[in-house]
């Protein structure tokens, strides 16, 4: 509920509405939570600090210490100005990851930024709006899909990008990535949506002992995102085919998009809007039996970290209780280190790269290990330094020399690797990959499908 | 009267200092004592609330009128000393309904403005305050840095002429022909700034009037000259937060009680108190039920204290006076009004008086007071412009202005630096110089250090009340090294040794109230740091055995 | 069930990441598994054994020497002599020519960054130069933005001690415009890349730190530096400044973050990969479960993904959560206690007194741990093994204060070792 944005009823009195109608967080918009108190758990031992990507290649950002537990303990309520480089944080979450005392990092950079942009930022400036259609990239793709192939013509001329850079801000460096010709949703429905994912893992069950198996505990219901569905629907689909082959009923429920770009881009009311949608549809589910998988790390760390941290809709803990990354999920429930031993890889060597999110929901070396156990494929981990692309981040023109130069680590390790492939679970880590190496990207769980699923 | 009157003003507490402004600015000669630091009594050790007159409207009126006048003063004079929190009365379910009625007419009859919120409209203001809250009467409370007021006071003092020392015990009066004509004192390390290892000196210093201004330590002085002053201190107990709960000063809406009140102070809230009478003002039990009941007590009225972190303790003495023959049993019940005695009428013996009891808020009237009274004995006309004269560093209200440039320092830093310095920030936060956040708590540079270790010495808790630096939540552990680092090279490696010992040993002391949760764990690492790291318990210049150097290591053969 | 080994270490630490080797050695499938990243970041980095006596006798000469007068309940006393051996044998096997310090039983004395020496038995390659029974004089050399050492009082420290040479300190400018408030790291990675250094004719950095810092020299034949000497490749970043210098180069340890911890804890992790160990962080450790028949036997723990709870089975379980610091020992107003499988704490039941007056004084809150068996399995309260199938090692282990005696990464090292060689010994 939004009761956050519906004060009480003026009809009523005020003595009259009961005290246990009132939650304390709630009284204030949500976008002004207090987490002054999340700077009881620090140390102040700086080990963020050395974690932060960005402060790595950028003397003057202050890092996460600061932008979290320091300048919110040092914060009074009336106080309106948040430091301006509570922008630069590219939200990988790292540091949240490296605090050895549980504080809410990423959280306080995360309101500190929607402060900011909502006090501090003009909303007239080309920042903002370039900021709000990058962070809203779903609804530009929603178009961009309808007419894939001239869009993605026009998205890669040359002097439009350049006009880009100049009106909007958007660097020009990068190419704009291709929409697919049919989108996964669009091949879901074609290919019978629910009722077909239930038929074919019936028969996979069926194939694999039969009528032991118990349908109640093999439903997901599938979180694709906004990039699998409009960019790269052989993920999603890999994402299927797998899933249905160790006998899993899928469904793909009605959904916006994660919300990870506009927490990064402190537009936490597009991200809420959008966070209603997801939470209800899938708390439904949830509720009949179902586990959500995100295929996406970025998304599976936004349903799981951050909207309990900055929603309070109703079912939002259940929400995040009940999702996790495809591999993860897979490895928990089923034996798939004894069915890689069984399988034959296609010889292959990868250059692994884990996405920071995916190391913040302790995923940094599922793919490395799991895929050890497969004949034939080699995968190498390329270090843990940050891709430097952090979703929408590197796509600003004055992120843009700063995204490179976290890249460049990654690109040197991954040049020395044997593979000439590189493999993650993150979209936007794997343009960046592709961005600075051209190698070819690859999705684990493509990898899976291959190993796994004959078709 | 040819030669200037002198003065010897006893105690650098708020009511000593804001005599010797006073009598400074008046055109007299004046010298000030204190044993400590400034605020080494009773000053730098209360809750830091500015009184708007509230809490004595039912019980006090007196005090309460007085009250909402000198904070109006103080909101004029020091600005860069006080925050407008704004303070709430807070009633719940099982408080007393007829009270809050009262204390309601109570303000009003004191000229304390107010305004009744329902629970609802409470919370709204402070979202932390419990869901069974029934209403609340708002009050122009306030928040004060005694620290930076007192320091500010003898600032301006100093300006005019007068000459402060501190760590200057008094050690005895000089009496001669049944007159007191000055003191005997004891300087620590000599006169001036305190320095770590200089030899302590003793010095007479003779004055036409002495004023004892020793608060709770007034006996004491009194029984130098063999007159009975009959202070009963009572002792209260304040617990430090991590972090702000609230912005506003939250009271109890109850006729008297323990842990009734939280405080929002800087970077924290400071919970009190408690009223226990004690014999010796140096020397009385801190004990953990005291602490126990502001945690249990005040998480009534905010429930997230009972989980929230506290950083340390600490107690003050208020120094209470009851004219002989009083009687009144609880200390509780003991009158907050202020006594000055006048010992020419009271116990025939001129050249000293002394002032006892009162309030932090309204120290300046109290000096006001005294002053005239000691201007009038001494036949000086001159009139009181404490009122109206802003305090340093409180001058120029545009200094705070976001419009400022920020020193190079990140916004939050800089408004805070701004806010402890006031007009003074571009004198001292100016500098060509490196200036490196020294301590990342409070967010103090490298500058604002440098600024208060010029005007305080070796003395690191000096600095410390002057700057804030090592009163975060590591408490010192991560910057207390690096502050004496500062001392050198004006000082030297065994002064800046001292120097850290007495502050590590003053952070402790508060924190050993403490030891549970984060703290605790935060005190195992700051231990971890300096014992194991450092090795600051061991093998420090100060080890009485000489270590055998070549028994040990000395490298492989090669040397590579 | 799907995520099952033979054994699982909790904590990734030094004393759970010698666990881990140690259990993987002797052929084990080790899983380690660890919340956030280990106070190992904090820590100077130098490899404590016994620095002095519970009594406060020392510095000691030989830490070996002193084991045997250790009171009863002492980690070293439950394990022994041996095992302190071999756990720093293992230590000198998985740091290799990266720290000295095993060509003699002897401690050395380390320079500490306010200017005290302390005790250790082994130090990195990178502090070797800088040995306080190295009677060479020696000039400290610290940077302006680099709050927490101060070269001048540092040398005039070591000097005031006594120390068999002349110190002598100097302060410079980093030869890079810096902010005013530099991460360490950032010294370190400048110093890694060698780039931008725009004074110096190549734009090397260490050429010009050296630059600045020659001008300072006068005869000194070692230069000592705040512990940032380098992130991935201090051996280059030292190499190229004793060149350029023409002295020996070493760094004084610093406190947290600390970089010569960063390279132990990536030197151990590689080490870790190499023995097969499977690792995986980010996700606490939150609770247990036993198969119902057995309540002495663990058959898995449970792991908090996110609000939702997965089970991880093995054989052996090890416990290496660290102390208060790591957050393997958590208290309240009420008490202290192992939060994961609620093992027994002796503490005091008066919070106050937990801890003496003098902030160095005999703090009972620094011995804080469980306390175990021979085996290093934890007992409760009368005495009891509390598991058949649970070890601890390191911080969480009590009855030893690591500040005081300097024996930390001793402990570590040697229950370490001791509870994953039986761990794995027992699959």
């Amino acid at each position: 509920m939004s009761d956050a944005d519906s004060p009480h009823d003026p009809g009523v009195p005020d003595d009259e509405i009961p005290d246990d109608e009132f939650e304390p967080v709630d009284v204030f918009p949500e976008s002004e939570l207090d987490l002054r108190s999340g700077a009881d758990d620090c140390y102040k031992c700086s080990t963020c600090d050395t974690n932060c990507p960005v402060a790595e290649v950028d003397d003057e950002f202050p890092g996460p210490k600061f932008q979290g537990p320091e300048q919110w303990r040092l914060k009074r309520k009336d106080d309106a100005d948040i430091d301006p480089s509570i922008m630069d944080c590219s939200n990988c979450m790292r540091c949240d990851d490296a605090c050895p005392s549980d504080v809410p990092l990423s959280q306080m950079h995360n309101e500190a930024r929607a402060e900011y942009v909502d006090g501090q930022m003009s909303k007239l400036s080309v920042e903002y709006w370039r900021n709000r259609v990058l962070a809203n990239y779903r609804k530009g793709a929603w178009l961009g899909s309808k007419f894939p192939r001239l869009t993605n013509a026009l998205a890669n001329n040359g002097p439009l990008r350049k006009l880009g850079e100049k009106l909007f801000g958007l660097t020009a460096e990068r190419e704009f990535p291709a929409f697919a010709t049919q989108t996964f949703r669009e091949w879901w429905a074609e290919r019978g949506g629910a009722a077909t994912s239930k038929e074919r893992a019936r028969e996979a069950r069926a194939k694999r002992g039969g009528a032991q198996v118990q349908s109640e505990d093999k439903r997901v219901a599938y979180f694709h995102g906004c990039y699998a569905n409009y960019n790269t629907p052989e993920v999603a689909k890999a994402m299927v085919r797998t899933f249905e082959h160790f006998g899993y009923e899928i469904v793909v429920p009605e959904q916006g998009c994660s919300g990870t770009p506009m927490f990064a881009n402190g537009m936490l009311d597009d991200a809420r809007r959008d966070a209603e949608t997801n939470i209800s549809s899938f708390a439904d589910l949830i509720d009949q039996g179902y586990d959500v998988i995100c295929s996406c790390t970025s998304c599976s760390m936004a349903l799981r970290q951050e909207y309990p941290e900055l929603f309070t809709f109703e079912g939002t803990d259940d929400v995040a209780a009940h999702t996790y990354e495809a591999l993860e999920y897979l490895r928990i429930h089923e034996d798939l280190r004894g069915a890689l031993d069984e399988a034959e890889g296609e010889d292959e060597e990868l250059a692994y790269h884990a996405p920071c999110h995916a190391r913040n929901q302790g995923l940094d070396r599922q793919a490395v290990e799991l895929f050890r156990d497969l004949d034939g494929v080699a995968v190498e981990d390329v270090g843990d330094s940050c891709s430097g692309i952090s979703g929408t981040y590197g796509w600003k023109a004055e992120k843009y020399e700063k995204s490179m130069a976290i890249g460049e680590e990654m690109f040197e390790e991954m040049g020395e690797a044997d593979g000439q492939t590189g493999m993650t679970e993150c979209p936007t880590c794997a343009m960046q990959m592709e961005h600075g190496t051209g190698y070819e990207i690859r999705h684990p769980l493509e990898l899976l499908e291959d190993a796994l699923v004959a078709e | 009267m040819g030669a200037t009157p002198t003065v010897l003003v006893i105690g650098g507490g708020s009511t000593g200092c804001g005599i010797a402004r006073d009598l400074a600015m008046r055109g007299l000669s004046v010298t000030l004592v204190e044993q400590g630091n400034l605020t080494h009594g009773t000053t730098g050790r209360m809750h830091g609330l500015l009184h708007s007159g509230g809490r004595y409207a039912v019980a006090d009126q007196a005090s309460a009128r007085e009250c909402i006048q000198e904070t109006r003063v103080l909101e004029d004079i020091a600005s860069h000393c006080v925050e407008e929190t704004g303070g709430l009365f807070v009633k719940r379910p099982e408080d007393s309904e007829a009270y809050f009625e009262r204390k309601l007419r109570g303000c009003a009859e004191c000229g304390i403005p107010t305004e009744v919120l329902s629970g609802r409209e409470a919370r709204q203001r402070e979202p932390y305050l419990a869901a069974d809250v029934d209403k609340a009467i708002a009050v122009p409370d306030g928040a004060v840095d005694p620290f930076r007021l007192c320091v500010a006071n003898a600032a301006s003092a100093q300006n005019h002429g007068a000459r402060i020392e501190t760590h200057a015990e008094v050690t005895d009066l000089l009496v001669e022909a049944g007159e007191v004509v000055g003191a005997e004192v004891t300087h620590e390390s000599g006169p001036g700034k305190r320095t770590h290892g200089k030899a302590g000196t003793t010095e007479e210093i003779e004055a036409d009037h002495v004023i004892n201004a020793t608060g709770a330590w007034a006996g004491r002085i009194g029984d130098m000259a063999g007159l009975d002053v009959n202070v009963r201190p009572s002792k209260g107990v304040m617990t430090v937060m991590n972090v702000r709960q609230v912005d506003t000063v939250i009271n109890r809406c109850i006729p008297k009680g323990n842990a009734d009140i939280v405080v929002p102070h800087e970077t924290t809230c400071i919970l009190g108190t408690t009223d226990e009478e004690v014999e010796d003002p140096e020397d009385y039990p801190e004990a953990e039920w005291e602490v126990d009941l502001m945690i249990d007590e005040l998480s009534k009225l905010l429930p997230v204290l009972q989980e929230a972190r506290t950083i340390r303790s600490y107690w003050g003495v208020r120094p209470l006076y009851e004219p002989p023959g009083s009687g009144t049993a609880d200390s509780e019940d003991i009158t907050r009004d202020f006594f000055l005695l006048d010992h020419a009428d009271r116990d025939g013996l001129p050249g000293l008086t002394t002032i006892v009891g009162g309030k932090f808020t309204t120290y300046r009237m109290m000096a006001e007071e005294l002053s005239d009274h000691v201007c009038d004995r001494l036949g000086v006309s001159a009139a009181c412009r404490t009122a109206d004269v802003p305090l340093p560093g409180s001058r120029d209200e545009r200094v705070l202005d976001d419009a400022m440039d920020e020193f190079g320092l990140t916004s939050p830093v800089a408004r805070r630096s701004k806010q402890r310095l006031g007009d003074r920030a571009p004198d001292v936060l100016d500098t060509d110089d490196p200036n490196p956040v020294v301590c990342s708590c409070e967010g103090v540079t490298r500058a604002e250090l440098q600024d208060a270790i010029a005007g305080s010495g070796t003395d690191l808790n000096a600095v410390r009340i002057r700057t804030r630096a090592s009163m975060g939540n590591c408490q010192g552990g991560f910057c207390a090294h690096a502050m004496a680092d500062e001392l050198h090279p004006e000082y030297d490696a065994e002064q800046a040794s001292a120097a850290l010992d007495d502050l590590y040993q003053e952070r402790w002391k508060g924190q050993r109230h403490a030891l549970w949760g984060e703290q605790l764990s935060q005190a195992m690492l700051t231990y971890a740091l300096h014992a194991t790291t450092m090795n600051r318990d061991e093998g420090g210049i100060a080890a009485d055995e000489t270590v055998d150097f070549a028994a040990f290591d000395g490298g492989t053969p090669d040397g590579d | 069930m799907a995520i099952e080994q033979d054994v699982l270490v909790i904590g990734g630490g030094l004393a759970g990441v010698t666990a881990a080797v140690s259990a993987a050695r002797t052929g084990a499938d080790v899983r380690l598994v660890s919340y956030k990243q280990p106070t190992l970041r904090h820590a100077s980095g130098l490899i404590d054994v016994l620095g002095y006596t519970p009594d406060g006798e020392g510095p000691l000469v030989d830490p070996v020497a002193a084991l045997d007068d250790l009171p009863e309940g002492h980690p070293y006393e439950r394990v022994g002599e041996d095992a302190v051996r071999a756990g720093l044998a293992l230590f000198d096997d998985l740091a290799g020519d990266t720290y000295e310090g095993n060509h003699t039983e002897r401690n050395a004395l380390v320079p500490t960054q306010g200017g005290r020496v302390k005790p250790t038995a082994r130090y990195p390659a990178s502090t070797a130069a800088g040995l306080a029974s190295d009677e060479r004089d020696a000039l400290l050399v610290g940077f302006e933005r680099l709050v927490g050492f101060d070269a001048p009082l540092s040398a005039a420290q070591l000097n005031a001690a006594g120390a068999p040479f002349e110190a002598r300190g100097a302060t410079v400018e980093f030869p890079v415009e810096l902010s005013a408030d530099p991460k360490v790291t950032r010294f370190a990675h400048l110093l890694d890349r060698d780039e931008a250094g725009e004074e110096s004719q190549d734009g090397s950095v260490r050429r010009a730190l050296a630059e600045r810092v020659t001008t300072h020299l006068d005869g000194e034949a070692r230069v000592g530096f705040p512990a940032v000497l380098g992130d991935d490749h201090p051996e280059d970043v030292r190499a190229a400044l004793e060149t350029h210098l023409g002295v020996d180069v070493f760094e004084v340890p610093m406190g947290p973050p600390s970089l010569p911890g960063f390279r132990l804890e990536d030197r151990l992790y590689d080490a870790l990969d190499a023995a097969g160990v499977r690792i995986e962080t980010g996700n606490p450790v939150v609770g247990y479960e036993t198969d119902g028949r057995d309540d002495d036997l663990i058959e898995a723990v449970t792991v908090d993904r996110n609000g939702a709870t997965v089970p991880y089975a093995a054989e052996q379980f090890v416990l290496a959560t660290g102390g208060l610091v790591g957050k393997g020992i958590d208290s309240d107003r009420e008490g202290v206690a192992e939060p994961i499988f609620d093992c027994h704490v002796t503490h005091p039941p008066d919070r106050y007194d937990w801890f003496e007056d003098d902030a160095f004084g005999d703090h009972r809150f620094a011995r804080f741990g469980v306390a175990p068996d021979r085996e290093l399995r934890p007992r409760d309260a009368r005495g009891t093994v509390e598991f058949d199938n649970l070890r601890a090692a390191g911080a969480v282990l009590g009855n030893y204060d690591f500040a005081a005696e300097k024996s930390g990464s001793g402990v570590s090292l040697a229950t370490g070792h001791e509870a994953g060689r039986l761990a794995g010994d027992d699959t």
